[in-house]
């Protein structure tokens, strides 16, 4: 399959698509797809972090440091628009640095979505923030199309059903993939449109059936698996990281089903039947729950929260689930990195004596 | 139990403490007081402000059992909770005591010690410190029935009351003030508004009283007039020279966020307004030679206020506006006690770290001509991501907009180990030649 830039540019001109430049993390894809819309998320692009640093003081986290940054290097250029979901108070001043500041010529969107504990006005707003949503974009990209919307939204929902299907045979040990692997075909999802994405995660999904080596299981915590060096070093270690609650990866791609009929509804009831988030004010027991619950499923010796530097949402848990996962005897691991930067000598020894310790 | 807390309560509220303070009054050393020949007379209100805040925070160690104890952010709409009868507790407002004290880091490094990371809000840890240690400068904080929260000045404090709520094992309400990156919607609104309906039962649960609607505008009332007395008192300091400083200002903030919808607060602002708009009258300067005027940008770096006020005096310097200050007189006008909920909704929520950025640099800019601002120092809080991130860009387009000179002090509200005397120093230096340009 074609390279990121390669593809990207490829959708654009063979395919007639607009480009989206997305930031983290959750959004409603299906929308965007529906509206011949590539959603391109900007995660962790391999940069050198020049021109950010005139913008951002030096303790925000190097994931908007270098979404900024690809902006800034004029790597944008080509795409239609940006939406910035309200994940954190970094992005949310990024949006406005971005749209009132830097004075960027594409059309950017906010998604704010509603905070949890949930109530019954929650479920209205957000079903009206959709609505709302696709009104802002149509005066830029022509009215949607509602069957469309129907068809993305079912292929959304196949999508994740596929997804799960790799991690459950992930947790049952029966997926031979290695780390990398996994998460290189997973993370795919951030650029492909899912007619490209759902025959990928397919393929995938019946070549690497297959036992899982015996090293210990564990389950990883954190943003994203970047640098990727930790999941090489756990895979040449033998480890398993047998599900994960990663903000990009489980924690948006898990899309619970629905069974509604009207699209909107269906994207309502899967948003709000997704995995805990602190990105979405989960409470602390249910992301207790839920990670005891996937080590239980997985028998997983340990939690390596794999912390990006600075990150306020996640850093905030961390004591407490530690703690809580420590009484019950489960293994953890806190590190704290920052993107694209190797794994340092010293990261990798505790690594390994968190290994050595589980196994 | 409940009985003879809240005898005690009530015995300390109206006999204990009133005849404690006029004791410790009269026991007092009244050493003369050194006064500075930068400075003009001190306020007399200053005297006043202790006492209410004293009180307040005496009386909090009797609240716990004797009526229902909430913690509360900053920016919450407490007048809901007020009709309930809450007694209330601002952790953020006790943050900035204890960074005042000097006692903030030894607080963070308690919270540190239990796994919280040092770059989280330093108003986050020093509470959690003093959640850990039971160690606070006030004596006791009454344990919480509730804690109640809003993001519309930030996302940290939920993450911060969800570690509370695991804690304390009490609930935990969310106001959630969808960010302003355009305008205020009528979705947004309706929400707003859900929620704070959505409330009313478990707040009617928490406290064992129902909910009085003619109570809930009472308290409206009060409150948006001592937001708007406080904002009169703010808007003293056009006066050249300006009767107070913004570092005055840090302090008498004080009831307004911890106090307010309590006719103590407003009555409180009712004295200070007089007495500056006296000074005002006769031209008595907070400090004695006002050649120039500055705003203040982000919270207070609450240990070293005496030492900043000092500095800038002494170079015939007053700070007299700050977005800080401002905050609590902003948007308040929106309070409307015929439209209750709707009101409190768009009060809250168009505040100014739940706006765009573009709305920061109007609010700046006019500031700046209403107060006749000759320079800007901006503190870039470590703390505090969304008032800092954009600074630099402010402080870029303030120059280019308005030729406002402005510097930027890295630093924190109240943890000090991130404090570098010698950078600000250099800082400020170059600062001040450019304000002598
Ligand atoms: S890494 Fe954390 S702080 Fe940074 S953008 Fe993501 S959620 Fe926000
Ligand atoms: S200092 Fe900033 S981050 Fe901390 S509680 Fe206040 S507004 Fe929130």
């Amino acid at each position: 399959m074609a390279k990121r830039e390669e593809y990207i540019e490829k959708e654009k001109k063979e395919k007639g698509k607009k480009l989206f430049g997305i930031f983290p993390a959750q959004y409603p894809r299906e929308i965007l797809w529906a509206m011949n819309v590539l959603p391109v998320e900007i995660w962790d692009p391999p940069l050198e972090v020049i021109h950010a640093n005139a913008h951002l003081q030096p303790y925000i986290c190097s994931v908007v440091r270098l979404g900024l940054e690809l902006i800034l290097q004029g790597k944008c250029e080509g795409l239609d628009g940006f939406l910035f979901p309200h994940t954190c108070d970094s992005i949310q001043n990024l949006s406005s640095i971005v749209s009132d500041y830097l004075g960027v010529k594409e059309p950017c969107y906010f998604f704010y979505h509603p905070k949890s504990p949930y109530q019954d006005s929650s479920r209205v707003y957000y079903l009206k923030q959709l609505k709302g949503l696709v009104s802002r974009l149509e005066k830029q990209l022509g009215p949607l199309d509602s069957s469309q919307l129907k068809h993305r939204v079912q292929q959304g929902q196949e999508v994740a059903h596929v997804v799960k299907q790799l991690y459950d045979l992930r947790v049952q040990g029966e997926l031979e993939a290695s780390n990398a692997d996994f998460y290189r075909v997973v993370r795919r999802g951030e650029y492909l449109s899912p007619d490209d994405f759902l025959p990928l995660l397919e393929e995938f999904l019946a070549a690497a059936k297959g036992s899982a080596h015996g090293g210990p299981a564990v389950i990883m915590s954190g943003v994203l698996p970047n640098p990727k060096e930790i999941l090489t070093l756990l895979d040449e270690l033998g480890v398993r990281i047998a599900h994960d609650d990663l903000l990009n990866c489980s924690r948006r791609l898990l899309v619970p089903p629905s069974r509604a009929d009207d699209p909107f509804e269906a994207l309502t009831e899967s948003y709000f039947a997704m995995p805990p988030c602190t990105t979405k004010d989960s409470s602390v027991s249910e992301r207790v729950n839920d990670l005891l619950a996937k080590v239980e499923q997985s028998n997983a010796k340990g939690v390596i929260f794999y912390m990006v530097k600075f990150c306020e949402p996640e850093l905030f848990d961390v004591p407490q689930l530690t703690g809580e996962l420590r009484k019950r005897g489960v293994a953890t691991l806190l590190i704290d990195s920052e993107l694209n930067q190797n794994l340092s000598g010293q990261l990798a020894t505790r690594v390994e004596a968190f290994v050595e310790m589980i196994s | 139990m409940y009985l003879i807390k809240n005898l005690q309560y009530h015995f300390m509220k109206d006999l204990g403490l009133p005849a404690l303070m006029r004791f410790s009054q009269k026991t007092k050393k009244r050493r003369p007081k050194k006064l500075d020949t930068c400075f003009g007379p001190p306020l007399k209100s200053t005297g006043r402000l202790k006492e209410v805040m004293t009180r307040h925070y005496f009386l909090s160690r009797y609240a716990a059992g004797a009526r229902p104890v909430a913690w509360v952010t900053s920016g919450a709409p407490v007048e809901l909770l007020r009709a309930f009868g809450f007694y209330t507790f601002y952790p953020e407002n006790h943050g900035a005591l204890c960074g005042a004290q000097k006692v903030g880091s030894e607080l963070c490094e308690v919270a540190e010690g239990e796994g919280y990371s040092q770059d989280l809000c330093s108003y986050a840890r020093i509470d959690l410190g003093v959640c850990f240690s039971g160690r606070t400068p006030v004596g006791k904080l009454p344990k919480p029935d509730l804690l109640f929260a809003s993001n519309n000045i930030c996302q940290t404090v939920v993450y911060w009351y969800k570690v509370l709520a695991h804690h304390w094992k009490v609930p935990l309400i969310l106001f959630d003030t969808p960010y302003n990156f355009e305008d205020i919607t009528n979705n947004d609104i309706s929400y707003m508004v859900g929620q704070l309906e959505e409330m009313i039962p478990v707040l009617e649960e928490v406290s064992g009283k129902k909910f009085n609607y003619q109570r809930f505008q009472d308290v409206i009332r009060v409150a948006k007039e001592a937001s708007l007395t406080w904002g009169e008192v703010l808007a003293t300091m056009k006066a050249r020279p300006a009767p107070m400083t913004i570092f005055d200002a840090f302090g008498h903030l004080a009831p307004i966020v911890s106090l307010r919808g309590l006719p103590v607060a407003l009555n409180y602002y009712r004295v200070l307004l007089n007495e500056l708009n006296d000074r005002v009258k006769k031209g008595i300067g907070a400090i004695t030679d006002e050649r120039k005027r500055l705003m203040w940008d982000n919270i207070a770096i609450w240990y070293k206020v005496r030492d900043l006020s000092n500095l800038f005096a002494e170079r015939g310097m007053n700070f007299v506006a700050a977005t800080y200050t401002n905050a609590w007189a902003e948007t308040i006008s929106y309070l409307d006690i015929n439209h209750p909920f709707e009101s409190l909704a768009k009060a809250y929520s168009l505040v100014i770290l739940n706006n765009n950025l573009n709305h920061r640099l109007e609010l700046m800019e006019r500031l700046i001509k209403e107060y006749r601002v000759d320079g800007l120092v901006i503190h870039s809080a470590r703390s505090c991501t969304p008032y800092s991130v954009g600074q630099y860009d402010i402080k870029r387009l303030l120059m280019e907009r308005l030729g406002v000179p402005s510097v930027v002090i890295e630093a924190d509200i109240a943890d000090s180990r991130v404090f570098s005397e010698e950078q600000t120093r250099t800082r400020l230096e170059a600062f001040f030649e450019a304000m002598e340009a």
